[in-house]
C-alpha cells in the first residue's frame, strides 16, 4: 500500500464530515450534497482547504452518495460528479494531502434484505471506482457501511478494477453490532482476508461509546485501525451534536494505542480536526499488534472462533442421498435450506456444502445454493468441491469468511485452488494424500501436511487459514489405519499447530452398531486434537459426545452447555405421546409433524402414496381450512396442519425417490410478488398452503418484473399464476403482468391477491380470480386443476 | 402483556383465541422484546403556512392536503418520526419461515405491534420534553390524502440510512419490513383525536383487519 503524505505505521490525520458542515454554512438535510460539486464548487472547495488548513493529510472527496443508484433522477453521471469531485479536492489539497475518492452505502439494501442482487451493487461500485481512479484519487475509502455483503461488493469492485489502496469502516452501534447484525470480528476478519488495507469504525457514535470497539477491532486484525466518530450524539430537536473539539479529542486520546488513523464524521469540523491535530503530535506508546489471528470462519451475525471442537455438519451433499440428488435435478433448493437449518438447529457450528452431481451445472449452482442457504442460516459454510470455478463463483457471492474443502499434496491441485482460496480470504482444508493416493503411514501423511502448509504460506495464506485433513478409513477393512490417522492428527495438532479435520462416519462402515464405533473414534480423535470433526449433527449422541468432550477439556466453563443440553433429557423427544392422534388426519389436523410423519411410514406399508394423499392428507387440510373460513381456526394454526401435511409429503416422496416413481404432485402453479413488492410474507404463506395441498409451486420470489413471469410460464407451460401486490404503488405492475400473461397465444389461469387488492381491481385489471386469503387460493387451485 | 394483545389482533385472532395460540403469541413476544428494540430518531422543524398546507422551516418541505391541513391546523411546529426494527427482525423473520411458517406469521404480527409500540415510545419523550405543548394524532404517509412519497422526503431529512439504516425503494416502500415514518404537530392548544379510526383512513376498502371486523385503532 502506497499513497502521499504517509508512511504504513504512522500515524495518519483524516478530515472531518462533509454533510453536517454544509448543514451549518446553510444547507437544508436530506439534499444530495454530492451535485455541489458541478452547481458550486468554491462551498465544497472551502470545507476541504479548511480541513487542509486544519492538518488533515487525507480528504474525502464530496462522492460519498455518487453512485448510479443514488444519481438517477438527477440527470447527473456518476463520471462527471466523480470527476469533479476529485478535482475540487485535489485542487484544495495542493500537494498538501492525498485525495480519496469516497464511497458510501448504495441507499438501497442488498438480496436477502432487499433485492439488489450482489451482482448489480458490484457493478455500481465498479463504476465509481473506476471514475475515481480516472479522475486521479490517491486512495479509496468504503465508510459507513452497515451491511457487510455491500462492503465486499464495493471493496472487490475497487480492487479488480484499479490499483488504489483501501480504506474500509463501518458503522457499529454501542452493542457491538451493525444495524445488519454484523460483528466486529466478522467484518474484520471478512475484510483483511479480501485485502482492505486498513479497516476501522465511522459515524454511529461518538469517540467513548467507540473506545471498546476499536481495541475489539485491533484485536482482530493486523491491519492499521481507522477511528472516524461523530462529535457525540445529535439533539432530536436542533440536530446539534454535544460534544465539543476539545471533549472529542479527549475522549480519542484513550484509543490512541491501538488507532493510528484518526477523524471526524458527523457533527465535526476543521475544529476538531485542529485538535487532534495537536494530540497525534504528541509522542505515545503502542499496543503490540497482533502477528498471528485465531483460526475463524463467519458470517457477519454469527463469528465462529475455533478455540475448540467446532462440528462441521456433512448433510449437504448428495452422495448416497436419492432425495438429495432429486432435490438438486430439480433446482428444489428449498428442501437443500431444509436440511441446513435441521442441522443449525441440532447444534452444527459450520456447514460443509457440496453440490456435485451429474447432470449439475456445479459453478451455477454452488453460489445460488449459497445464496439461498445465506438467506435463512447464520452458519459459516465450508465450500466443498473439486471444482475451481465452482469454489470462486460460491466464493464470491458468499457474505463473511467461508473455508474451502478442499486441496491435497498433489502440487496441480493446489495450483488450481489456493489462489482463488487466497483471493477471497477463506480457509482451506488439505488433505493428506496426492497423486500416489491415501499414504499407509502417520508419517507420510505428516510429510503431505508440512508441503500443503508451506505451499500455501507461499501464497500467502496466513497459517492460522490452513486446516489438515489426515483422512479417516473404514476400520472393518484397514484395522491398523485408525491408529495411524490418530497419530497424524495429533503431530498436525500439537507440532505444526494446525486446525484438524476429519470425516468421522466412514469409520465405522460395515460393521455393527455403527454409531457405536463413530462414537468411540470421534472421542479418541478429539483426545488427539481433533478440532474440526465433520459429522452428522442429527445424530444425537455423537453431538453428546461432543458435548462432553467439551466439559472434559475444560472448553465449556462451568460445565453450562452441557448441563443445557440434557437439562430436560428426561422429556420424551418427538415420540408419539401415548394416547396421541391415531390418525394421519388427526395429527395433521392439530399440527403434530412428528407423529404425522410417523404415521404415514407406518400407513406406507399397506397403502401406495397415493391413497394416503387422496384419503388422509387432503380431507385433513379442508377441514381445518373450513374451520379457518369460519373463524374458528387462525392462520398460525392452518400453517401448523399445512406443515404436518408437509412432513407426510416429505415421506411420501422420499419413499417414492427411492423406487423412483412418478410424483405425487396434482399440477403445477406459479406464484410471485410484482415488481416493486419487497415484503412478501403473504405470497409465502399461500405457498406453504398449495405446497401442501400437493401442487408443485414455482416460487419466483419477490420484485419480480412481468417480463420474468411471463418467461417462467412459457418455459414450464404453467396454467395457474398467482401474484400478489401490497401497495397502491405496485399495483400498476400487477395490471402489467396480468396483460402480459393474457396476451399469450395460451394464456394461464390468473389470480390475485394481496393487501391492497379488491375484488373489483381484480376484476378491472382482467384477473380470473381474486383470493382473499391463502384458503381462498387453495379452492381456486383446486377448480383449475380438479 | 399489551403486545400479546396487540399480536393476536394483528393475526385477526379474536373471540376464543385457543389457549395454545396466546402462549405462543406470549412467548414470541418475550423472545422477540429480548432480542431486540425498536429504534427511533425525530426531529422538529417550525410550520409556516404555505397556500394549501404548510412548509418545514429548514428542511426544504412542504406538506400539503386536506389531511394534513386538518391535522396541522393548530400548529406552529412538526415532529418527523421514523421508528424501525431494523434489519434484525427481517432476517428473524426469514430464518423462521425457513423452519416454521405457523410461527413466522406469529412473529410478523408482534413485529407490527412491536414497531407500532416504538412509535408510542418515541411520542411519550417529546411530549415529556415539551410539557406545555399538546400533540397531535401520529399519522403517516399514505393515510387520507398524505402522499406515500413522503416516505422518501422523511427518510433523507432524517438521515434514516445513516442513522437507522432504513432505505425507501421506488415503490415507496419502506425496508426493513417493519419501519413506520411519522408526523406529529404540536400546538399550544389541546388536539382532539382526528385520524384514528377506519373512517379517516385510506385503507378502509382493502385492510384485512376491517374485512375481518377488527381494526388497527390507529
Amino acid at each position: 500500500m502506497n499513497f502521499p503524505f504517509w508512511t504504513p505505521g504512522e500515524p495518519l490525520l483524516l478530515d472531518g464530515a462533509m454533510g453536517t458542515v454544509l448543514q451549518e454554512r446553510g444547507l437544508p438535510p436530506g439534499g444530495q450534497p454530492e451535485l455541489l460539486n458541478l452547481s458550486d464548487p468554491e462551498l465544497i472547495f472551502d470545507v476541504h482547504r479548511d480541513y487542509v488548513d486544519a492538518g488533515s493529510r487525507v480528504v474525502y472527496a464530496n462522492t460519498f452518495g455518487a453512485n448510479a443508484h443514488k444519481l438517477r433522477k438527477s440527470g447527473k453521471s456518476v463520471g462527471e460528479v466523480i470527476s469533479a469531485g476529485i478535482g475540487i479536492a485535489k485542487r484544495a489539497a495542493q500537494g498538501r494531502a492525498a485525495v480519496a475518492l469516497d464511497i458510501g452505502p448504495l441507499g438501497e439494501l442488498l438480496e436477502p434484505m432487499g433485492t439488489l442482487s450482489f451482482e448489480d451493487a458490484y457493478q455500481l461500485f465498479r463504476e465509481m471506482a473506476v471514475a475515481g481512479a480516472e479522475a486521479g484519487a490517491d486512495l479509496a475509502v468504503i465508510e459507513t457501511m452497515t451491511d457487510l455483503y455491500e462492503t465486499k461488493a464495493a471493496l472487490l469492485a475497487v480492487k479488480e478494477n484499479t490499483a488504489l489502496p483501501v480504506f474500509v469502516t463501518m458503522s457499529f452501534d454501542e452493542t457491538g453490532r451493525t444495524f445488519t447484525g454484523c460483528t466486529v470480528a466478522s467484518m474484520a476478519r471478512t475484510l483483511e482476508g479480501l485485502g482492505a488495507d486498513a479497516v476501522g469504525l465511522n459515524c454511529s457514535t461518538g469517540p467513548d461509546r467507540m473506545s471498546p470497539l476499536l481495541r475489539e477491532l485491533s484485536e482482530n486484525t493486523r491491519l492499521p485501525v481507522i477511528a472516524k466518530p461523530n462529535a457525540g450524539l445529535p439533539d432530536p430537536v436542533t440536530g446539534r451534536y454535544d460534544l465539543s473539539p476539545d471533549a472529542f479529542a479527549e475522549a480519542l486520546r484513550p484509543c490512541l494505542d491501538c488507532v493510528s488513523i484518526v477523524g471526524g464524521c458527523c457533527g465535526t469540523s476543521p475544529e476538531y480536526i485542529r485538535k487532534l491535530s495537536a494530540l497525534l503530535s504528541e509522542p505515545r506508546g503502542r499496543a503490540p499488534r497482533p502477528v498471528q489471528l485465531p483460526p475463524f470462519v463467519c458470517t457477519p451475525v454469527a463469528p465462529c472462533r475455533i478455540d475448540g471442537v467446532r462440528v462441521i455438519g456433512e448433510r449437504i451433499n448428495p452422495t448416497g442421498k436419492k432425495r438429495f440428488q432429486q432435490a438438486l435435478l430439480e433446482n428444489d433448493l428449498d428442501y437443500i435450506l431444509d436440511v441446513a437449518v435441521t442441522q443449525e438447529d441440532a447444534g452444527a457450528d459450520i456447514l460443509d456444502v457440496n453440490v456435485g452431481f451429474p447432470g449439475v451445472d456445479e459453478v451455477s449452482m454452488l453460489p445460488r445454493v449459497v445464496k439461498k442457504l445465506q438467506s435463512a442460516v447464520a452458519l459459516p459454510l465450508q465450500l466443498d468441491s473439486s471444482n475451481p470455478d465452482a469454489l470462486e463463483a460460491g466464493l464470491r457471492v458468499y457474505n463473511g469468511k467461508a473455508a474451502v474443502n478442499s486441496v491435497n499434496g498433489n502440487p496441480e491441485v493446489m495450483e488450481r485452488i489456493l489462489p482463488v482460496v487466497k483471493k477471497y480470504g477463506a480457509a482451506v482444508v488439505g488433505l493428506t494424500l496426492d497423486k500416489n493416493g491415501i499414504p499407509k503411514t502417520a508419517r507420510e501423511r505428516i510429510a503431505i501436511a508440512e508441503r500443503i502448509l508451506q505451499t500455501a504460506l507461499s501464497y500467502g495464506i496466513p497459517k492460522e487459514d490452513i486446516w489438515i485433513d489426515c483422512l479417516t478409513l473404514t476400520v472393518s477393512a484397514q484395522q491398523e489405519q485408525a491408529a495411524e490417522t490418530l497419530q497424524a492428527v495429533r503431530y498436525v495438532r500439537e507440532v505444526l499447530g494446525l486446525q484438524t479435520v476429519l470425516g468421522v462416519s466412514n469409520i465405522s462402515f460395515g460393521l455393527p452398531n455403527r454409531g457405536l464405533i463413530a462414537r468411540t473414534f470421534l472421542t479418541q480423535a478429539m483426545q488427539c486434537g481433533l478440532t474440526l470433526p465433520i459429522l452428522n449433527p442429527n445424530q444425537r449422541d455423537m453431538m453428546d459426545a461432543v458435548s462432553a468432550y467439551r466439559v472434559l477439556s475444560g472448553e465449556d466453563a462451568q460445565c453450562r452447555a452441557y448441563i443445557g443440553r440434557f437439562a430436560d433429557a428426561d422429556a420424551p423427544a418427538n415420540t408419539p405421546a401415548p394416547g396421541g392422534p391415531a390418525t394421519i388426519r388427526d395429527a395433521i389436523a392439530k399440527g403434530l409433524q412428528a407423529e404425522a410423519a410417523k404415521l404415514a411410514k407406518d400407513a406406507l406399508q399397506e397403502r401406495p402414496e397415493l391413497s394416503i394423499v387422496e384419503q388422509e392428507l387432503i380431507p385433513a387440510l379442508d377441514s381445518v381450512g373450513e374451520a379457518y373460513g369460519q373463524g374458528r381456526a387462525f392462520l398460525p394454526q392452518l400453517l401448523s396442519a399445512a406443515q404436518a401435511a408437509q412432513a407426510v409429503f416429505e415421506v411420501l416422496r422420499a419413499s417414492l425417490a427411492e423406487r423412483g416413481g412418478a410424483s405425487v404432485r396434482k399440477g403445477t402453479l406459479l406464484v410471485a410478488t410484482v415488481q416493486g413488492d419487497i415484503h412478501d410474507i403473504g405470497k409465502n404463506i399461500v405457498k406453504t398452503v398449495l405446497e401442501n395441498y400437493g401442487y408443485e409451486v414455482i416460487d419466483l420470489g419477490r420484485d419480480v418484473p412481468p417480463e420474468k413471469i411471463v418467461e417462467a410460464v412459457t418455459e414450464r407451460n404453467v396454467r395457474l399464476v398467482g401474484l400478489s401486490a401490497l401497495m397502491t404503488t405496485t399495483l400498476p405492475a400487477m395490471e402489467e403482468t396480468v396483460r402480459q400473461l393474457k396476451a399469450l397465444p395460451s394464456p394461464p389461469v390468473v389470480w390475485v391477491g394481496g393487501a391492497v387488492v379488491t375484488p373489483e381491481y381484480a376484476a378491472r385489471m382482467g384477473a380470473d380470480y381474486y383470493a382473499r386469503d391463502a384458503k381462498a387460493s387453495a379452492e381456486i387451485a383446486k377448480k383449475v386443476f380438479g | 402483556m399489551e403486545l400479546v394483545q396487540e399480536t393476536l389482533r394483528y393475526l385477526g385472532a379474536r373471540g376464543d383465541v385457543p389457549e395454545s395460540l396466546r402462549r405462543e403469541a406470549s412467548e414470541t413476544a418475550r423472545t422477540l422484546q429480548r432480542a431486540l428494540s425498536p429504534r427511533y430518531v425525530y426531529r422538529l422543524f417550525p410550520l409556516r403556512p404555505d397556500g394549501d398546507g404548510f412548509r418545514l422551516d429548514g428542511a426544504g418541505l412542504s406538506l400539503y392536503g386536506n389531511s394534513v391541513c386538518t391535522m396541522l391546523s393548530d400548529c406552529d411546529e412538526a415532529a418527523l418520526l421514523l421508528c424501525t426494527l431494523g434489519a434484525g427482525f427481517d432476517s428473524r423473520l426469514r430464518a423462521l419461515q425457513a423452519r416454521d411458517m405457523s410461527k413466522a406469521v406469529i412473529l410478523d404480527a408482534c413485529g407490527s405491534a412491536f414497531v407500532e409500540e416504538g412509535c408510542d415510545t418515541a411520542e411519550r419523550e417529546l411530549s415529556a420534553r415539551f410539557p406545555r405543548r399538546f400533540l397531535t394524532d401520529r399519522f403517516s404517509p399514505g393515510y387520507g390524502d398524505v402522499l406515500l412519497s413522503l416516505q422518501r422526503d422523511i427518510c433523507a431529512l432524517l438521515d434514516a440510512s445513516r442513522r437507522l439504516g432504513v432505505c425507501v425503494t421506488d415503490s415507496m416502500t419502506l425496508n426493513p419490513a417493519k419501519s413506520v415514518t411519522a408526523i406529529i404537530g404540536l400546538s399550544d392548544r389541546p388536539q382532539r383525536a382526528r385520524i384514528r379510526g377506519c373512517a379517516c383512513c385510506a385503507m378502509r376498502e382493502t385492510c384485512t383487519l376491517r374485512k375481518s371486523g377488527a381494526n388497527c385503532r390507529l
